[in-house]
């Protein structure tokens, strides 16, 4: 084995660490754009009920109090499809891809990039 | 094709096969992580006996065990076929272009990273049709392919040396 | 090396002391859903249960005001007075009539740039549905804008409005009012320092626990990436902060871009702003007036803020920014810009 090692050539060994560095700079970068996919957390009285990627579109349905509400993820974008609520606020939000969607009458809260890899650094809060 | 080579292609597909085999009853503790044991085989094979041998023995090895697996046609047939065969015509083509720059642990590696490469793809367009999972994968498993494909190589290797050593000895004693 | 494993283990020991050295003070933060969005308060306080206790007060405090004021609730407070416009006079609870009062006073100050009576107009209009009403449906609509038209009785503590079909709607400053509630609801329960934060109306009181004013991020109204969200951060002790801009609620049609902030007098988007941050002692103020400065425009609007006493960071039609003296020391913008 030992011999086996000593007998590779130059090229083998460079290929091994041209393969070894390219991987694993790769796993870095992908982490990096990774942190970048921010998670819709979908809460419900209060708790935090689902957390989705948001880069995977899907239609999801809560239940509440006054009914479903139809959850729509779709190219990085979220929003109330379908609500059955007294005001409907939470539909006249429209798209967001940053930031929160409120319906209070079905205890329902939709965050995007809430957490704390999104959030800017040094900053206590956001205004606008 | 002659009996030698049709005897060779059978004895080795049953080692292939019997790796695979093994492989697959092995406990994975990553779901797509496999050593991929079975490309020794393929790689002595291309190197003792050329490429035609060794693909034989790539495609007689995936199909049978993918009916023993009962995966045949499957999913896990198509990836399997199509990083099997990827694999083996990199290996074949980088002994033909670059015959004495690399090792068998060279040529391993290029095994493995066509294997992987082409396995990627193939769950890509056929099967997650997304590309972030994809990409967030690859080089993980791109490393592993790479430490895998140092081993497999090194065990080729040695297998090679031994073979050769054998054949060696019985020229000698027949000639004697 | 027996000697370097045995300094290894103190050093260990010693910042597992230190870890727990306790009556240390830090921030606590706690989020929860209320007035149609979400809030979050931060506290300086010496302890999980202290902070806890006194932000769930503060959270019971914005609650409960917002059932007083909530334009969509048939029992509220503002309900009674919409469904009894042009009818008769409604007596409200102390805090409705306070909010109301203060709604006003600034709608004067602003000379109606600022209006809690455009609620009619607002109506025609859907950002969502990319709805732009005809001038004849505005115009029909127009009349029932007035602030003027809003009745208070002090004494009495009742609220008319004058014409039917009027709506009084307290959106534009009943974040920063719940903002100002919250931090009186904090201080009597002990808490010295901390920031309520109600979707971006933003109330600070004393410091962060590292003693340095706490720091909060200004939108840019023209985000292109993730890297370019905040356009200036901003230093804050002891007051409030506010911004309205054009990319909160808007549909583009033929490159015209229709946002939520109509001109009261005329029914239609203001034009002349993209973001107005307004800081003041009071967070009804910097809510209602951060509006109101968007409306009247860069010019009229630093003139106003200035006239009041207000600071404010007003970014134009063109994407330049102005600022009041005021800021000065406080404020940075963020270098890209």
């Amino acid at each position: 084995m030992k011999e086996t090692i000593k007998n590779t050539t130059v090229a083998d060994r460079l290929l091994f660490l041209f393969l070894i560095s390219i991987s694993i700079a790769g796993i870095f970068i992908s982490r990096d754009a990774l942190s970048h996919n921010p998670d819709v957390v979908i809460e419900m009285d209060g708790k935090p009920a689902y957390t989705l990627p948001l880069y995977a579109d899907r239609l999801l349905s809560v239940d509440g109090p006054y009914g479903d509400t139809l959850i729509e993820i779709k190219e990085g974008k979220v929003r109330v499809k379908e609500p059955h609520c007294p005001n409907q606020l939470c539909a006249k939000e429209g798209w967001i891809s940053k930031g929160v969607i409120v319906c209070l009458p079905n205890k329902l809260v939709i965050i995007v990039g809430g957490s704390k890899k999104d959030q800017q650094p040094g900053l206590d809060a956001i205004t606008g | 094709m002659q009996l030698q080579d049709k005897r060779r292609i059978a004895i080795l597909s049953a080692y292939a096969l019997a790796l695979h085999g093994f492989e697959s009853l092995l406990p994975t503790p990553i779901p797509w992580f496999k050593p991929g044991l079975a490309n020794i085989i393929t790689l002595v094979a291309l190197i003792l006996y050329g490429f035609r041998t060794a693909l034989m023995v790539t495609l007689i090895r995936v199909v049978l065990a993918s009916i023993f697996l009962g995966t045949f046609l499957g999913p896990a047939f198509i990836l399997s076929a199509g990083g099997g065969i990827a694999s083996v015509v990199a290996m074949g083509l980088t002994i033909k272009a670059f015959k004495n720059i690399f090792g068998a642990v060279g040529i391993s590696l290029i095994g493995a990273l066509f294997h992987n490469i082409a396995q990627l793809s193939l769950a890509y367009f056929l099967f997650i049709q997304r590309l972030e999972p994809v990409l967030i994968i690859s080089p993980l498993i791109l490393l592993i392919g790479a430490l895998t494909g140092v081993v497999n190589g090194i065990i080729s290797d040695i297998l090679i040396k031994n073979l050769l050593k054998k054949d060696r000895e019985k020229i000698q004693n027949t000639g004697v | 090396m027996k000697n370097y494993k045995l300094f290894l283990l103190l050093l260990f020991l010693c910042m597992l002391l230190s870890s727990c050295s306790s009556h240390k003070l830090s921030s606590y933060k706690k989020s929860k859903a209320l007035l149609d969005t979400f809030v979050t308060i931060t506290v300086v306080a010496d302890s999980k249960d202290a902070a806890d206790a006194a932000i769930d007060n503060a959270f019971d405090v914005i609650e409960k005001f917002g059932n007083l004021i909530n334009f969509y609730s048939d029992s509220s407070e503002l309900s009674a007075i919409n469904r009894n416009a042009g009818i008769r006079e409604v007596k409200v609870s102390p805090e409705t009539l306070d909010i109301i009062e203060k709604a006003v006073y600034i709608s004067e100050k602003s000379g109606g740039a600022f209006d809690p009576t455009i609620g009619p107009v607002i109506k025609l209009w859907d950002f969502l549905d990319k709805i732009k009403p005809t001038d004849a449906e505005i115009r029909k609509k127009l009349p029932l804008v007035n602030y003027k038209n809003i009745v208070i009785d002090r004494d009495k503590s009742t609220v008319l409005l004058k014409k039917k079909d009027m709506l009084l709607d307290l959106g534009g400053i009943a974040k920063g009012y719940a903002a100002d509630l919250a931090v009186q609801a904090l201080k009597q329960k002990g808490i010295n320092a901390g920031l309520v934060a109600i979707a971006g109306d933003i109330k600070s009181f004393g410091l962060r626990p590292d003693k340095k004013p706490w720091v909060v991020g200004i939108k840019n109204p023209r985000q292109k990436n993730n890297d370019d969200e905040i356009i200036a951060r901003i230093n804050l002790s002891g007051t409030a902060i506010s911004s309205s801009g054009d990319y909160e609620r808007y549909f583009i049609i033929n490159g015209q871009r229709f946002h939520h902030l109509l001109t009261p007098k005329t029914g239609h988007p203001a034009n002349t702003c993209q973001s107005v941050t307004v800081i003041a002692e009071q967070g009804a103020m910097a809510d209602a007036f951060s509006t109101a400065l968007f409306i009247l425009g860069p010019e009229k609007g630093l003139r106003l803020a200035k006239e009041i006493g207000l600071d404010a960071m007003i970014i134009d039609s063109k994407g330049s920014i102005h600022t009041t003296p005021g800021l000065e020391g406080i404020l940075t913008i963020e270098r890209n810009h």
